[in-house]
């Protein structure tokens, strides 16, 4: 056996770049589990999650965030929410199955999206061109999430404070999303 | 063409796919002495209305529920959008509610 160690590489390679005062980053080191609830289950799975996270079950286009922070969970579609949290192992499931029991039924996707985050000025524009949603904070505001299609692939989306959105893409089409954000934010800005 | 999703807000009809005529939902009983016949109809006998329809739409690239729309094909006038699983539900509960008003 020869002596050497793979190293693993994010979905985006690291990517970061500065656009004036507008940042295009990858997020690495985050764990992503989908969450779907059984059938008449919903009831328990919304008493598992609040008293093992101390945060309610999010109806479906919003989320939620854990007592202490560490997750937050986005409801995408009736019976479906993602829970998100910093997590750098290869088992995310079993964390989630240790604060929520059999309460859910639970896919690990951590590795199967690639993350961006945008933020700062020229976001709104940048996203306005590729994103068929209404991103305006009057209707979309802070932790609203939403499935969408931009440039033809799927994409969740999920607004983070102000002028910050958390972009998810398919890991597979991850460089052809990466160019179709970027080209977008060197448009406008 | 814009959706007005019953859950989620108005959505642009690319996050959908569609199906056809709502009577899809409702299947005829296999077992019943005219099944060929109602199949037949069931499979291949579409109505081609000009003015309001009642049709399948599937929000794929969203969050994944079948909808039925109202639409008027004259106009593209949509004048309601229901989730199909509320109105199947509906008509368990009462077979004779086909969700069609009058």
């Amino acid at each position: 056996m020869p002596d050497m160690t793979l190293k693993p590489k994010t979905p985006l390679n690291g990517y970061s770049e500065t656009f004036g005062a507008t940042v295009l980053e990858e997020i690495a080191g985050m764990g992503l589990v989908s969450i779907a609830t059984p059938r008449g289950g919903v009831d328990a799975l919304q008493g598992a999650v609040q008293s093992a996270y101390g945060c309610a079950l999010p109806p479906t286009g919003s989320s939620t965030i854990g007592n202490d922070g560490a997750i937050r969970l986005m409801g995408l579609q009736p019976g479906q929410v993602f829970a998100l949290f910093a997590y750098d192992g290869d088992t995310a499931v079993t964390e989630i199955e240790k604060a929520l029991g059999d309460n859910g039924y639970y896919t690990d996707q951590s590795d199967s999206w690639a993350m961006l985050h945008l933020s700062g000025s020229a976001a709104i524009d940048a996203l306005a061109r590729i994103c068929p949603l209404d991103l305006d904070a009057s209707v979309f505001p802070d932790g609203t999430v939403a499935r969408t299609v931009m440039e033809h692939m799927g994409v969740i989306v999920l607004r983070e404070g102000t002028d910050g959105f958390l972009l998810m893409a398919a890991r597979s089409s991850a460089a052809n999303f990466l160019h179709a954000v970027e080209q977008s934010v060197r448009n406008v800005t | 063409m814009i959706i007005n999703h019953p859950l989620l807000g108005p959505r642009d009809a690319a996050e959908f796919y569609y199906l056809g005529d709502a009577s899809l939902l409702d299947r005829p009983d296999w077992q019943a002495p005219d099944a060929a016949d109602k199949f037949y109809e069931y499979q291949y006998l579409r109505d081609n209305a000009a003015g309001e329809h009642r049709e399948l739409w599937y929000h794929e690239q969203g969050d994944r529920s079948w909808l039925i729309v109202t639409r008027d094909t004259l106009t593209h006038d949509i004048t309601k959008v229901e989730l199909a699983h509320d109105v199947a539900l509906a008509k368990q509960a009462d077979p004779a509610n086909t969700g069609r008003e009058g």
